[in-house]
């Protein structure tokens, strides 16, 4: 402002009358920046619409030109609006200097506004609309062209660079607050705080610029690097840990629904099956016992009423061997063994047939004993008395006897 | 990091239902392989030890594998085999084909309600059991037979369903023989 910064910076305990000048000159440009957001002159305003009605009007000002508007042109222009609204806005941006009298005389009809509060209703609207971030762009921008300009003194430079200082440090602190707080609101604000590798080396640049041309500020340059690093710390760590938690959670509100939609219509298949790397699907397959299947059939719904089937148990029983004997199979099978032992002859010793090994010798034993004992098979097994002694042999002992065919 | 093979060929064949190799390749152990009609293919199947199936869980009170309308799912089972397997007398598998249009047919006439929806409903029934190896469905020429997982049924353990099978409704004749 108007203050001379060597003033400020040798002589900053005892105020004076200029700085008490210059106090209130920064009050009333705060006034003026604000007044477009009051509701009355000690609150700011709580509805859109009250911002809405300071912005038409500045607009109808800029077109008028330097005659002003008269208060009735002023109506007329915010017709939209109820006229309690409108006059309550008109009494507090003319208490706070945002509209003001043409000349200063009483009964003034034509009015005039203020530069400062449509600079200001400009500022609002930007931070509004996306945050400090862009407004932190424009600063480094602004800044780095004020380093290059011949007229800024060191003072000067060193105060931008601890605004600047300043500045990242809340920042980074307000992040920092977010990443340990909940996911959700992380998502919700870190957007519009977390910093792009261009913020970064903006203010780097910045730094550097104001280090070459004036070396002796080297204690607020390194405030500075440490805020900036700082800041690209904290902007590291809520993006890591945003990604970390979409990446694992399998909380879809992480991202907006809008989001997951875009993905599934516009993702490659490639892309929908990466979603799902990783996981293997190996449910057990489900197994249908046939006494299930009877069961489910059995109670069903039907339509006619069902035979009655023959008692049952629905449960497999083993029960007595299948090889009862009758069966064909078998009586075939103990035909097939007594004539191949009996090869065309009516007898042949059993001493004869039984192989060298026991493990043979048994099989056989037991196939003619079948065959013996098999009710429709014509052959039948006779022993003899007497027991012969083979030390050595495959059976060590035997009684004689012969397999021969009945006449039947 | 080795595996050893049978470990992975059961895990391979958890993942993939029932997985077909050419027959000329040996059978991983553990697995049991139940062969092609043509004998050119044989299906991979994960046999339990002592020829137990999973219906052992019943008698330790374990729960089975959860399936959605079980009921459902075993009687379009049911119907399917009462058009494949036609000769009770030999075992289910390979079986022969038949027309899922009979399928159909036979589960309408087991079935009580809307015919339309029974059809619908045993449609996707169908095409779960593919899904999961107990049946095959052949969607070019419409026919279904039995799947390689009735293969490993017990041959003791078959004699109820054979009875069923007997006293189920005829499939129609195909128009064709």
């Amino acid at each position: 402002m108007s203050s001379s910064p060597e003033n400020v910076i040798n002589d900053p305990a005892t105020p004076s009358l200029d700085d008490a000048l210059v106090g209130e000159a920064v009050l009333g440009v705060y006034r003026q920046m604000f007044a477009a957001l009051a509701r009355d002159s000690g609150a700011v305003v709580d509805d859109p619409d009250l911002v809405d009605v300071a912005e038409t009007l500045l607009t109808a000002f800029a077109d008028a030109g330097e005659d002003g508007l008269s208060r009735e042109q002023m109506r007329y222009v915010c017709r939209r609006h109820p006229a309690e609204v409108f006059e309550n806005r008109l009494r507090v941006l003319k208490g706070l200097g945002a509209i003001r009298e043409v000349f200063p005389k009483p009964n003034q009809l034509r009015y005039r506004a203020s530069f400062t509060s449509v600079v200001g209703l400009m500022f609002v609207r930007r931070m509004m609309l996306d945050g400090g971030q862009s407004e932190m762009h424009r600063l480094l921008a602004l800044e780095q062209l004020n380093v290059a300009d011949p007229r800024m003194t060191p003072g000067q430079a060193r105060d931008g660079a601890e605004g600047l200082a300043r500045a990242f440090r809340l920042w980074s602190v307000e992040l920092l607050t977010l990443t340990n707080g909940t996911i959700e609101e992380l998502r919700e604000q870190a957007p519009k705080l977390w910093g792009t590798e261009e913020i970064l080396l903006r203010a780097e640049r910045l730094h550097g610029a104001i280090l070459r041309r004036w070396p002796q500020l080297d204690r607020t340059c390194t405030e500075l690097r440490a805020a900036i690093y700082a800041y690209g710390d904290a902007s590291r760590r809520a993006a890591a840990r945003l990604t970390d938690s979409a990446g694992t959670t399998r909380n879809l509100t992480l991202l907006p629904p809008e989001t997951w939609r875009t993905f599934a219509r516009t993702a490659s298949r490639e892309d929908l099956a990466a979603v799902l790397d990783g996981f293997v699907f190996d449910a057990a397959a489900p197994w249908h016992e046939p006494s299930a299947v009877v069961t489910a059939v059995e109670d069903g719904p039907r339509t006619t009423p069902p035979r009655p089937a023959p008692p049952r148990p629905s449960v497999p029983d083993p029960g007595l061997s299948a090889d009862t004997g009758s069966d064909d199979a078998t009586a075939e099978r103990l035909r097939t063994v007594a004539e191949q032992v009996l090869r065309g002859g009516d007898r042949v010793a059993v001493e004869e047939v039984l192989g060298d090994d026991w493990v043979t010798a048994r099989r056989m034993l037991a196939d003619l004993s079948a065959a013996h004992l098999h009710p429709e098979l014509p052959y039948r097994l006779v022993w003899s008395d007497g027991m012969a002694v083979r030390e050595g042999g495959s059976p060590t002992w035997l009684s004689p006897g012969t397999f021969e065919r009945t006449a039947s | 990091m080795s595996v050893e093979p049978e470990v992975l060929a059961r895990a391979r064949s958890r993942v993939l239902g029932t997985p077909s190799i050419p027959a000329s390749e040996p059978v991983p152990a553990g697995l049991t392989a139940a062969t092609e009609v043509d004998g050119s293919r044989v299906w991979l199947l994960p046999s339990w030890p002592d020829g137990a199936t999973p219906a052992l869980l019943e008698e330790y009170q374990t729960a089975p594998m959860p399936l959605d309308r079980p009921g459902q799912a075993r009687r379009v089972l049911a119907a399917a085999l009462r058009c494949c397997w036609s000769r009770l007398d030999d075992a289910p598998w390979p079986g022969e084909r038949a027309p899922l249009a009979a399928v159909l047919e036979v589960y309408v006439g087991m079935s009580r309600g809307d015919s339309e929806l029974a059809r619908r409903w045993a449609t996707g029934e169908l095409r779960r059991l593919a899904d999961t190896g107990w049946l095959l469905l052949d969607h070019d020429t419409g026919t279904v037979r039995p799947g390689p997982r009735v293969a490993m049924w017990p041959e003791e353990s078959l004699s109820s369903l054979r009875d069923l099978l007997r006293r189920l409704p005829q499939p129609p004749e195909a128009p064709g023989e």
